[in-house]
């Protein structure tokens, strides 16, 4: 999410974004769905689905903080904000369902306010105390993947 | 539905034509500039005309285009809070967003010839014609109907070399996206048809659910387009020496060196069609020079992922965000500047690609493709931080061999350099005759 990539930069970029719910019983709405989207086998889960095909997330996870808090904690390659079209346009209707139930949720779809979506998620990433620490700086997720299928 | 007599003619159709002329005007009276501006869409037949994207039944001598800078339409008398509905990257300006594009160092704005830093670069227009008398033609016209208030800054012109090569000798401008509710371009390709709104603002875009805000008022942005005007000088004595030189480091031929850099054959045969020579019996027809895709090469043993043509138009290549359709760019460009003679090398003429890249956002097409598919590489397994061999600063090109192997070009020099930008907009028909206060 950095505005200015500095060449010593790893490609990686932490994002953290956090996410307060609007209420208890959102709380529970919310989790109920992130159960059942999570629950689902591999093959069959849309966020899976969605980051196979952009390739540029190394790890996500859900994590609900505390009672009001839900973070989604990632580690993706490159510019967020150059890429935002790509990351809305498969994983917008994720963002849809989920923001329903946050305080200060930017409008809705995300795929037709891009800009308000990119702009609250930047508010609301806690990004790192730098420098983000990465074992491979220089591999993204399709070198990586490319490695390992020995191609 | 798309009126197709509403949008510049350039946006959705190549000309084909050998010539053209950029006429760069300032403004410096707005009367003067609105009444050059409604006289392009008058349908008087003595003026010249702006043309559209209407199929001709004739092709004319010459066509004419226009394109307005931010300062232009300042000039023109554009008030600021139309201007503030304009995406920032176009108010901007080249010469600020010039490092995200890749214009430092020797391509930085402080060496650009000087018309393009100019603050009177206000209107860019376009001759594209058949002969060097029809273009004379037409610039007389349009420059004898205009009074005080407008001044020429600088003409540059362009000309097809023969065979319709570039000036390293590759066979241009073979793949242009196809647009739907369009004629199409030419070749025909296998990949998704592009929506009007990749191209023209006030139409579903090429991404999901997505219009591109339309500048306001709808009059002056509906239909519009906006543009990078480039001028880029080429080293083809460098590009030379690189082909001799990569050539005796490798042991392939200098046609096979120019090929793994550009993915095309100078004849304009894809390598991913074929690998091993430019001239393939039987030969890859015309029509099927750009009806290819890159799925049966996913490491790029045939075409390098590095080259040329497979980071201007990944096709369906694996790329990061997984887009490599959806950033298409409508090039219009001819050779500038004398064709290189290999008896008379280093003649100190300045020569290159002068022409528009066309599509509805600046920085989602042009830029885009610039700062992540031509500067980086880490938008495609293997590539690290290599430049493309033509746009970037040179350095080295990834190779990837059968069996899973891997070599690289190194050493490759600089081959092309900006020799300036500007950042257009160009104007439905509706919104010349806006701007011109009809």
């Amino acid at each position: 999410m950095t505005a200015t990539q500095h060449a010593d930069d790893p490609v990686q970029n932490p994002l953290t974004l956090v996410m307060t719910v609007r209420s208890a019983d959102d709380r529970r709405a919310l989790q109920a769905k992130l159960e059942a989207l999570q629950s689902l086998p591999r093959e069959q889960n849309p966020v899976v689905a969605a980051l196979d095909t952009i390739a540029t997330v190394h790890f996500a996870r859900f994590v609900f903080i505390d009672e009001d808090r839900l973070a989604v904690i990632t580690t993706y390659d490159g510019d967020f904000a150059v890429y935002i079209n790509e990351f809305v346009d498969h994983i917008g209707d994720v963002f849809n369902d989920l923001l329903q139930h946050v305080d200060g949720a930017p409008p809705l779809p995300v795929q037709r306010h891009r800009e308000q979506f990119l702009d609250y998620v930047r508010r609301n990433d806690l990004r790192c105390l730098p420098p983000f620490y990465s074992a491979y700086p220089e591999r993204t997720v399709l070198d990586v993947l490319a490695a390992d299928s020995g191609s | 539905m798309l009126d197709l007599a509403d949008v510049q003619g350039l946006v959705l159709r190549g000309y084909t034509m050998p010539r053209a002329r950029h006429l760069v005007l300032r403004v410096d009276s707005p009367a003067a500039g609105r009444e050059l501006l409604g006289s392009l869409v008058d349908g008087d037949p003595r003026r010249p005309q702006v043309t559209t994207g209407t199929p001709w039944t004739e092709k004319p001598d010459c066509c004419l285009n226009l394109a307005v800078t931010a300062g232009g339409l300042r000039a023109l008398g554009v008030p600021e809070e139309s201007l503030a509905t304009f995406p920032e990257e176009f108010t901007a300006g080249a010469e600020a967003r010039a490092d995200r594009v890749g214009d430092v160092g020797p391509n930085a704005p402080e060496h650009w010839l000087p018309v393009f830093r100019d603050p009177g670069f206000h209107l860019l227009v376009s001759l594209f014609g058949q002969t060097p008398a029809a273009v004379e033609r037409v610039t007389d016209d349009l420059l004898a109907g205009t009074g005080p208030g407008l001044t020429e800054l600088c003409r540059l012109d362009a000309a097809l070399l023969g065979d319709r090569v570039d000036h390293f000798g590759y066979v241009d401008g073979i793949s242009q996206p196809t647009v739907g509710d369009t004629p199409p371009p030419g070749p025909p390709d296998r990949l998704p048809v592009a929506p009007a709104g990749a191209f023209l603002l006030g139409h579903p875009s090429q991404f999901r659910d997505h219009t591109y805000p339309v500048p306001q008022p709808p009059a002056l942005g509906r239909n519009g387009s906006f543009a990078a005007f480039r001028m880029l000088a080429q080293d083809v004595d460098a590009f030379h020496d690189l082909l001799a030189e990569q050539s005796r480091r490798t042991g392939a031929s200098p046609e096979l060196v120019a090929a793994k850099l550009c993915g095309r054959w100078r004849n304009g045969t894809p390598l991913v069609l074929s690998a091993d020579t430019g001239t393939p019996e039987p030969p890859v027809p015309a029509e099927e020079l750009n009806d290819f895709d890159y799925a049966a090469d996913p490491r790029g043993e045939r075409c390098p992922i590095g080259s040329h043509v497979r980071r201007m138009n990944p096709r369906d290549s694996r790329v990061a965000g997984n887009g490599g359709h959806k950033h298409r760019i409508v090039r219009r460009g001819l050779t500038y500047g004398p064709p290189h003679d290999p008896a008379h090398p280093r003649d100190g003429q300045d020569r290159g690609m002068l022409g528009l890249f066309i599509g509805v956002s600046l920085r989602d097409q042009f830029e885009f493709v610039m700062s992540q598919w031509a500067n980086d590489g880490r938008f495609a397994p293997g590539l690290g931080r290599t430049q493309d061999p033509f746009l970037g600063a040179g350095g080295t090109l990834p190779l990837a061999s059968p069996g899973g192997g891997r070599a690289r070009l190194t050493d490759l020099p600089r081959l092309v350099t900006t020799r300036g930008g500007a950042y257009c907009f160009l104007p439905s028909v509706t919104a010349i005759g806006h701007l011109a206060g009809r």
